[in-house]
């Protein structure tokens, strides 16, 4: 039986597999029950084993666990067609913002750049939990709820051992919403450079 | 469906996570202190004898990566990995049991493998890597061994099963998260060692973009609860901690950077909340991993490679001064800078071989592993590498070492040859 962090961690990377689904070519042309029935497969057949392990499986080898500000924002793909909702993009671009950089503050450390570990913060470090929630209050008062949002499931999926890493960080980001939010913030810097973002 | 209002759910949502953030960091268990090698019971051998055997038997394969823990009945096993070469799919975790009462070393078996390892992982899992073990207050052996999913060794990542038996049986592999990007590049080599609240030691190591040493502290249920940088940069890995007292410990790792090539230090005075800024030590190191045991009274005792070049030679040297100045006590192996031709190196790998454990029956079977791995096109090579030296609760020492990359041997020797080798070598020159 599998543990329940595996779980977790399988059914994330085959929530990216059901997103990906969107990317496809001709997809636009699925009526929305399609389009839901194709990701739902898709979603399934990531998880079910194929020679003792599930595709997911494979992924997750090289990929590790996703965090949730990833999950969240694949979420929002995923789920946008049907209610027609969005997220302002003012809350989205200043979420990617935040996300770029935390990672140019922590990955360069973390792989070794100086005595400084800020990784060493994410097991639990009171400071740490405290400055995550003043900025969480903070993107509340200033209507910037997808950051609100973001960091309280990090904080509380982290509270409730959802995967199996004990690193608060983890939670918040990885390298892969790290790339999705450098080249959206690069490319949006480079098309509009002084257009102010828009709120909705 | 995220408008630009003051949602109070919002914050009701923020709150409650945040509540239960808290109450985690709250019930985070404190900072602990090292818990020092019980003082050893002198129940060993008395007579100042050293003994060598080979832990390990199969032939014609590659064997690498040691280590050791002793058992809750004082057998000592050994675990290391080994299969058609480094990296292969087919490499698993072996394991034997020396029996120090009938001085045997029992029949080697697999404890891990590739397909066994990604099945509980329910993770793809490439290759395996260095194991080292550590018996658990509670009586838990846990073996912790390096995985590879994508790519090399920077790759890494650590896996940990458990024997509540000693080793006989084992539980489903588990996944220590213990790097942010991606989880990779984390290996260890190092003795693990247990803090004074039970939790316990890991000395481990990063190989992607930087080289440095870190410590991770690991609860009893196996989670990661704090990790510790005792270097940073592109020049440091394989540290081996030594505990000294509850608050104090030294540090020591390998250094792959630029001539003069040394043994890296660094030491807490906090029972390793902080480290001090890694220095070089007067010990020699050629980019090999090292080994040792504290003493009572400051007294240091490493196994190692004691040249800037070539894993060829082998010794045991000691520090008197908490590791300020270094004698050699005995050299265990000197094929330093021979590269013989692959005849006479079959005809040495067999004498040494013999000489190493005269149980073996087929020497020159030895010595066809030897020449399997260690001779190519440009030649051959003697390799003693990859010490990992432990002291029983008798008083007795272990060291187990890579022999030419196709066997492990065991060296045993007890607090009396020791004590004879280092008042032999009081008028030695300092290193």
């Amino acid at each position: 039986m599998p543990n329940f962090t595996d779980l977790t961690g399988l059914a994330s990377v085959a929530v990216v597999g059901a997103a990906a689904v969107a990317l496809l070519p001709g997809i636009r042309r699925f009526t929305l029950y399609r389009l839901a029935m194709l990701q739902g497969a898709v979603f399934v057949l990531m998880l079910i084993p194929f020679s003792g392990m599930p595709l997911a499986a494979y992924v997750r080898g090289a990929t590790g666990d996703l965090s949730i500000t990833a999950l969240v924002l694949l979420w929002i793909t995923l789920l946008r067609p049907w209610c027609n909702c969005g997220v302002n993009d003012a809350s989205r671009h200043a979420l990617l913002i935040l996300v770029a950089l935390a990672a140019l503050a922590l990955y360069p450390m973390a792989l070794g750049a100086g005595a400084f570990d800020p990784y060493r913060l994410g097991y639990g470090d009171p400071l740490f939990v405290s400055a995550l929630l003043l900025a969480a209050l903070a993107a509340w008062l200033r209507k910037l709820t997808l950051i609100a949002l973001c960091i309280a499931f990090a904080a509380l999926a982290w509270a409730a051992g959802w995967y199996e890493s004990g690193n608060l960080w983890d939670y918040l980001i990885d390298p892969f919403v790290t790339i999705y939010a450098l080249a959206a913030v690069m490319i949006r810097a480079v098309r509009a450079p002084s257009k102010p973002a828009s709120r909705e | 469906m995220f408008k630009t209002v003051h949602h109070p759910q919002i914050l009701c949502i923020v709150l409650i996570a945040f509540g239960a953030a808290f109450f985690k960091v709250t019930n985070r268990p404190s900072t602990a202190l090292f818990q020092p090698a019980a003082g050893a019971a002198q129940t060993g051998n008395a007579a100042p004898e050293l003994r060598t055997h080979f832990a390990s038997t199969r032939q014609n394969i590659h064997t690498h990566a040691a280590s050791l823990a002793e058992l809750g009945d004082g057998r000592i096993r050994a675990f290391w990995f080994a299969g058609s070469r480094e990296g292969a799919q087919d490499v698993e975790i072996r394991s034997a049991v020396f029996d120090p009462a009938r001085n045997l070393w029992g029949t080697e078996l697999s404890v891990a493998n590739r397909a066994g390892t990604q099945q509980p992982l329910l993770r793809y899992v490439k290759k395996l890597g260095n194991p080292v073990a550590l018996r658990a207050s509670d009586g838990k052996l846990w073996l912790f061994y390096v995985t590879v999913s994508l790519g090399g060794w920077a790759g890494s990542s650590i896996t940990a099963i458990t024997s509540e038996d000693d080793g006989e049986t084992w539980s489903p592999a588990r996944r220590l998260i213990t790097s942010p990007f991606l989880n990779i590049s984390t290996l260890v080599k190092g003795t693990p060692f247990l803090y004074g609240d039970g939790t316990m030691g890991l000395p481990v190591y990063h190989e992607f973009i930087g080289k440095f040493g870190e410590l991770l502290r690991i609860s009893s249920g196996g989670e990661v609860m704090d990790k510790q940088r005792l270097s940073f940069g592109k020049t440091t890995l394989q540290p081996v901690v030594l505990i000294k007292n509850p608050q104090q410990a030294l540090a020591l790792m390998r250094y792959s950077g630029a001539s003069p090539k040394r043994v890296i230090a660094t030491t807490t005075e906090d029972a390793g909340q902080h480290w001090i800024a890694p220095v070089k030590t007067a010990l020699a190191n050629p980019d090999a991993a090292i080994s040792g045991v504290a003493l009572p009274g400051g007294r240091i005792l490493m196994a190692l490679n004691n040249a800037e070049a070539g894993r060829d030679d082998l010794s045991l040297v000691a520090s008197a001064d908490d590791g300020a100045t270094w004698k050699t006590v005995h050299q265990l192996e000197d094929q330093h800078g021979l590269s013989p031709e692959p005849a006479d190196y079959a005809k040495t790998a067999a004498d040494l071989a013999r000489a190493s454990d005269g149980g073996i029956a087929d020497a020159t079977g030895y010595a066809r592993s030897a020449q399997r791995n260690k001779c190519d096109a440009q030649g051959c090579g003697f390799e003693f590498s990859y010490p990992y030296l432990i002291r029983a609760r008798n008083g007795d020492f272990h060291l187990v070492y890579t022999w030419n990359r196709s066997f492990i041997k065991h060296v045993r020797f007890s607090q009396a040859w020791l004590d004879r080798q280092m008042k032999k070598t009081n008028d030695a020159e300092l290193h």
